[in-house]
């Protein structure tokens, strides 16, 4: 057991190691020279306003030099002390440009983590209540269509219809602008009302997986002795599903919910970019258009680093709840 | 022995007819003409669509959908300039008209028909879909193999790296990738293919470490059989199905890769992908306050889940056919 944590850990190390060296090396393998385009608005307007003396000044300044592993050991420093660059279409150092827009991306991916392990289980134990029955099958049916259509065309489908048909959300953003708030409340409201569309989005996304792991742990778990005894010393049906049953159909579903917050990281780039929600994912995507390959390389750590910590965090918990993993 | 061929041609006829719901005349035409001379040319064929028509038969009500929606796109890939009045990359009309009798489904802001977009949208979602799925499927499964038979450090070493590449977060790289190498078709395919190659090498080393400890092919190593003809004719025979599952599995998430960077803007800008008309219209100032989302937005969009939605209830359908013990779990 205690070599399998081990390697477990490991593996998340060597991940980890990975993408910073494909972090470091896409750079510098890019044909072309990083001087001669920053100064070039256009692509088709390659002004090479630096002289030769200059150029030489800054490969001289930005080290590139130097040879490779010491480059990367200054990478890997400046990775440690929080330096992760300055974002060229910003002009800020790009930690600070990701802390700004990192918050609404947490929002919507919290309350989406929520919401979807909530409904998930409260549909699985309906289905598995009502195996054979007609709502199992109705409810199966939709949620196996529902899990084949990615996370951003759904969302393109809920734009198009609550927001453009029926108006009823905002089409886009996170907070209405220049609002006036007359208290907490309201601006709390305002930020609900905007992150409603990306939530049930990248909720749904994610239900298919909750939803069918609760309804065929719960089978499994009905069949097991503990629960005939359960019932034959006369427990309530209630009782017999809500502390006996479910209270072990959950253990999985822990671990599901620790890779699905993985999962929806990778996905709410594109989620976000469909309702121009201003997180991370959508700052992605302009510093993809923009070329802004400093703010590309941070932010791709972060989603990288929070998803390696979240796998992290479902073993340390996992261990905790289920005493036959053992620590 | 004529009268044999004959009989089977007609019963393997008559089955896949029977299958496919066509009624009756269809049926008695095809009886004639296996009776005559023609039966003998036919029996080959008819025995190839027999099994068609066995393995048709199997599928569910979803899966014969799934099947035919598959057809009808790559008929309407591969005979896009027939179906089509225009070129998708030529101004043929004015800007964002409507649907109507010269542009079936109107055009977008630069006066291109987008029927014929669509069309031929259809050719890139699925070249990249089946060229990453058999590169991926085929090219990751003989790793797998060839790792599982030969065992030792090879082995250990193989899985250290198909660990690593599934813990990987493909998406955010995916687009950080394609951002840095630039947007071809090409790129696209090898990026996707480094991604998705890992999980049919994992099953399929895990199904050859099973095989492997076989009576028959011990046996058959005994006899002096050589690890080539081994792997040919004995272990790959038995793994195919399951890469066959996989394949599909692959390609519908190629698909959806492919859409999605198109989307982000990291398509091929050479090419009319269904991602790219995604991205031209949600990147156009006030689609949203205009009715043109209508017929600019919708078609890609549907033609995409349509796609979709096909392939998964295939692949669903043929998890079950294969076995319904063998529980392959989606994931990126």
């Amino acid at each position: 057991m205690e070599k399998d944590r081990n390697s477990f850990i490991f593996r998340l190390l060597l991940t980890l190691f990975v993408i910073l060296a494909i972090n470091f090396f896409l750079p510098r393998m890019m044909p072309g020279d990083p001087f001669s385009t920053t100064s070039a608005d256009e692509v088709g307007e390659e002004i090479i306003v630096m002289t030769e003396e200059q150029r030489l000044y800054y490969i001289n300044y930005y080290g590139l030099d130097r040879p490779l592993h010491e480059q990367f050991l200054v990478y890997m420093k400046n990775l440690m002390t929080g330096n992760l660059g300055r974002s060229i279409y910003y002009k800020m150092p790009v930690s600070d440009v990701i802390l700004l827009h990192l918050p609404w991306t947490m929002l919507i991916v919290v309350c989406a983590t929520v919401v979807s392990t909530i409904s998930g289980v409260v549909l699985g134990t309906i289905s598995a209540k009502n195996r054979k029955n007609g709502s199992d099958r109705i409810i199966m049916m939709g949620m196996i269509t529902f899990a084949e259509i990615p996370s951003f065309l759904l969302g393109l489908i809920l734009l198009l219809f609550f927001s453009v048909y029926l108006r009823f959300f905002p089409l886009a953003g996170a907070v209405t602008p220049f609002a006036n708030y007359n208290g907490p409340v309201e601006q709390a409201w305002d930020i609900l009302y905007h992150a409603f569309l990306p939530v049930v989005t990248l909720s749904l996304s994610q239900l298919t997986g909750v939803y069918l792991l609760t309804r065929n742990t719960l089978i499994t778990v009905t069949t097991k002795d503990y629960i005939r005894t359960a019932r034959a010393k006369g427990l309530g049906e209630k009782t017999v599903w809500n502390r006996h049953a479910l209270r072990n159909a959950l253990l999985p579903v822990v671990t599901r919910t620790g890779f699905m917050v993985g999962t929806m990281m990778g996905g709410v780039v594109l989620v976000e970019s469909v309702f121009s929600y201003p997180g991370i994912g959508m700052t992605l995507r302009s510093a993809v258009v923009g070329r802004d390959y400093p703010l590309i390389q941070g932010i791709l750590l972060v989603i990288a680093v929070s998803i390696l910590i979240c796998n992290l965090l479902v073993d340390k918990i996992y261990g905790k709840l289920d005493p036959r993993v053992g620590i | 022995m004529i009268k044999d061929i004959a009989a089977i041609g007609n019963d393997g006829i008559l089955s896949f007819i029977q299958a496919l719901n066509i009624n009756g005349i269809v049926s008695s035409i095809a009886r004639k003409f296996s009776k005559s001379t023609i039966a003998k040319t036919f029996s080959k064929f008819s025995i190839i669509a027999k099994i068609i028509a066995k393995t048709f038969s199997k599928f569910s009500t979803e899966g014969k959908f799934g099947i035919l929606g598959i057809i009808c796109i790559i008929l309407m890939a591969v005979f896009a300039p027939v179906i089509t009045m225009y070129p998708p990359q030529k101004v043929t009309g004015d800007s964002l008209e409507p649907p109507g009798s010269e542009h079936i489904l109107g055009t977008d802001e630069l006066g291109m028909d987008i029927w014929s977009q669509i069309c031929y949208g259809a050719r890139m979602s699925l070249t990249i879909g089946l060229a990453v799925a058999f590169a991926a499927g085929f090219g990751g499964g003989a790793l797998g193999i060839l790792a599982g038979y030969m065992g030792g450090h090879i082995d250990q070493g193989l899985m250290r790296v198909i660990d690593v590449t599934m813990a990987l977060p493909s998406f955010p790289l995916l687009i950080v990738i394609s951002a840095f190498l630039g947007p071809s078709i090409l790129n696209v395919i090898l990026i996707l293919v480094i991604f998705s190659w890992a999980k049919p090498a994992r099953i399929a080393r895990s199904q050859t470490l099973f095989l492997k400890k076989n009576d028959y092919i011990i046996a058959a190593r005994n006899y002096g059989a050589k690890p080539f003809y081994l792997l040919w004719r004995h272990i790959f025979p038995e793994v195919m199905p399951v890469l066959l599952v996989l394949v599909i599995g692959i390609s519908s998430h190629a698909i959806i890769a492919e859409a999605g960077l198109a989307f982000l803007g990291l398509g091929d800008p050479t090419s009319k992908s269904w991602g790219m008309m995604l991205n031209h219209a949600t990147g156009f100032r006030s689609i949203y306050f205009t009715p043109y989302w209508q017929w600019w937005l919708l078609p890609p969009l549907f033609m995409l889940i349509f796609l979709l939605l096909c392939l998964a209830f295939i692949s669903r359908d043929m998890e079950r056919i294969l076995d319904p013990k063998l529980k392959i779990k989606k994931g990126f």
